[in-house]
């Protein structure tokens, strides 16, 4: 019982690990229709900017914190600006912007080995690395307020998009973009806020992640699994992201517990698979178009 | 037109600086592979690093004389970004464009296994550095006529392991996490398991993951529950640091143990108090006076310290050169054929080259234990 308790909890932190990109992934997919490969990059820059904030700026936690999500909400908007605008305005077919996504996102990576190098560096120790204990189960401090930081933050997203009158106009161009510039909605503009919001989890992502793995030019690749679990979710639902992220981790982290953990990603992934067979749009999907 | 005239006139001048540059060479090249990016950047760029240094004296000191002919040493590195696939096309590249007599590396073991059948249609001998996989010399009962190292292998490292967590540290009960990807920790796991068992300890919990992942709580939750006296982490410096921090968060408060993945001054910043009090056994003992030599050298010409893997291409360096010497013509089966016999003193110990396997034979094993922050030699020890 106490190691199923324990199990839970580990399965509810890499949930909410997977969420914090999941989000991101959804929310470039409902405006664009297209997956932008380039987050995991966007997440990688995150870490490093935190990281150097720390360490090079020696700037306190909330500082480096805020600069790091403001330097990456910049990053995405610049991405968008470079690698999809100029497809954006030439109405080019979803694969085109894959394509980019992808060199985006190798630039990305490739850039920070060329300057900063393929080291591992470690952040300073902010939280502690002791442990909140619980009866027999325990829960890491970051975990804890790593959670906490995705819940507020998916909130606040939620509510913008839902309350303010920006966020109608995304929901607007995400239902029909062209509709929605007809009505006089700035949809070059809704674009570059998107971009921004996907920025910013990114950059509270990268943090996270660099604080909880380390930082390294490859960090980025964990949001392989974080997009599976926005197509389990449904793609372009952001409530369908947190769920799916959710759901991921805490079925993987029971077959490794009580299965195989040599089989994890073998049977987690062949229950996605079962899931997306009997509902090809994820579980909270609205659309049945092309997932890509 | 001009313009293509200025090209015109600039490869032909190429073309013949080149040809000027072949006929006055009496050059011997030497390739080596390994990871320049990637998660082993770390060690490529240290060995490819020592290899420069090594030729660069030997060079200055008037090169090596092979047949009575002097020779100057250039070294040939490519990345293979610690990429199976890769280290195939890198190897074909060395051997088909670049003509080398000789490589040295890589340090992976999933790396150096597939190179063989090239290696062969090439006649080129392949020197591995930290490859500890049997596999990489000897492939079922056969051994492979272009592939040498000068590390022990896996069984030996995960029978020293197996020892000294029984005989010297008292364990019972272990547990082992390992990476199931991974050929060098999937060897070690084996060959642990093996040696743990027959000296009549139990294997309480056998758990995997998969290189690139970065949580490993759940099966460590579930080693957790098994409480074992100790923890076998066959597997990579980062991994250790993640999944060792990731144990102490759990409440994990048992000695880990690894193998000659461990050292590397990142475990220590990076794993910090979490791998305090662990062990792994180790090729050499840093401390060790004949080492000290080398050591230095690196740290003045780079600016940093060397890794794992100097010492033992050093000593791979020392071989080739050796076989050269006695090889009496500059190609690689001559080369080959010289390496069968060697038995040369290198700074990680005496290295005598089995022709029935390619390992150098009777190398000891070093014990390492982490105390504050740093490695503290414990003893030599040989597995039976």
């Amino acid at each position: 019982m106490a190691q199923f308790l324990q199990q839970m909890v580990n399965g509810l932190s890499i949930g909410s690990v997977y969420a914090l990109m999941a989000v991101g992934y959804s929310l470039v997919y409902s405006i664009m229709n297209f997956s932008n490969f380039a987050h995991g990059g966007v997440i990688m820059f995150g870490a490093y900017f935190g990281f150097f904030a720390m360490t090079l700026l020696k700037l306190p936690f909330v500082a480096s914190f805020a600069l790091a999500f403001v330097g990456t909400s910049v990053l995405a908007v610049v991405i968008e600006r470079v690698a999809y605008k100029p497809l954006r305005e030439r109405s080019a077919p979803f694969l085109y912007f894959i394509i980019s996504a992808m060199g985006a996102s190798i630039f990305l990576e490739n850039i920070i080995i060329a300057t900063i190098g393929p080291t591992f560096r470690t952040y300073p120790d902010v939280f502690g690395r002791s442990s909140i204990s619980l009866g027999s189960v325990s829960i890491g401090r970051l975990d804890l307020i790593m959670f906490v930081i995705s819940a507020v933050c998916l909130t606040g997203l939620v509510l913008f998009i839902d309350k303010t009158k920006m966020g109608r106009a995304i929901q607007a161009s995400a239902y029909n973009m062209k509709a929605a510039a007809l009505m006089g909605v700035n949809t070059d503009r809704v674009v570059m806020i998107v971009f921004a919001l996907g920025g910013l989890l990114a950059g509270i992502a990268g943090v996270f992640f660099g604080m909880k793995y380390t930082v390294y030019p490859q960090i980025g690749n964990i949001t392989t699994k974080s997009f599976v679990a926005a197509v389990f979710g449904g793609l372009g639902s952001l409530p369908g992201a947190v769920l799916g992220s959710v759901l991921l981790g805490i079925i993987e982290t029971l077959v490794a517990g009580y299965l195989s953990s040599q089989f994890r990603d073998l049977i987690a992934f062949v229950i996605l698979i079962g899931v997306l067979v009997f509902r090809p749009t994820g579980i909270m999907g609205k659309t049945t178009e092309d997932k890509a | 037109m001009r313009k293509r005239n200025i090209v015109a006139a600039a490869v032909v001048a190429l073309v013949l600086a080149s040809c000027g540059g072949e006929k006055q060479a009496d050059v011997i090249k030497v390739g080596w592979f390994g990871a320049l990016t990637g998660d082993q950047a770390v060690w490529g760029n240290n060995e490819f690093n020592t290899v420069k240094m090594l030729f660069e004296e030997i060079n200055a000191a008037g090169g090596v004389t092979v047949g009575g002919k002097a020779y100057t040493l250039e070294a040939v590195g490519y990345d293979n970004k610690g990429d199976a696939q890769e280290a195939v096309n890198v190897v074909r590249r060395l051997t088909s464009q670049d003509k080398v007599v000789a490589i040295l590396g890589p340090n992976a073991s999933g790396n150096a296994i597939p190179i063989a059948p090239i290696l062969e249609s090439a006649k080129v001998p392949d020197i591995a550095t930290v490859a500890t996989n049997p596999k990489v010399t000897v492939l079922d009962g056969k051994v492979k006529p272009y592939n040498f190292r000068v590390c022990f292998i896996d069984p030996y490292q995960g029978a020293v392991a197996a020892g000294y967590a029984f005989d010297v540290l008292g364990a019972r009960k272990a547990a082992v996490l390992y990476d199931v990807s991974d050929d060098y920790s999937q060897g070690l796991r084996e060959f642990f398991i093996q040696n743990f068992e027959k000296k009549g300890g139990t294997i309480v919990a056998d758990e995997s993951f998969k290189s690139g992942d970065v949580d490993f709580r759940p099966q460590l939750s579930k080693i957790k529950a098994q409480n074992p006296d100790i923890i076998f982490m066959p597997y990579f410096f980062k991994e250790v640091a993640l999944s060792a921090n990731q144990a102490r968060e759990l409440g994990i408060t048992q000695v880990l143990m690894g193998g000659d993945g461990w050292p590397s001054d990142q475990l220590i910043s990076m794993g910090g108090a979490a791998v305090e009090g662990c062990y792994f056994v180790n090729h050499l003992d840093y401390e060790d006076p004949d080492v000290a030599d080398y050591k230095a050298r690196y740290l003045k010409k780079y600016g940093i310290e060397t890794e794992l893997n100097g010492y033992l291409v050093h000593d791979a360096v020392v071989l080739l050169v050796d076989a050269l010497k006695r090889a009496g013509e500059p190609s690689g089966e001559a080369i080959a054929k010289a390496l069968e016999s060697a038995d040369v003193k290198g700074i990680t110990g005496r290295i005598k080259i089995s022709p029935q396997t390619h390992n150098p034979e009777g190398k000891d094993a070093a014990i390492i234990k982490i105390v504050g922050g740093k490695y503290i030699f414990q003893q030599k020890y040989a597995a039976e």
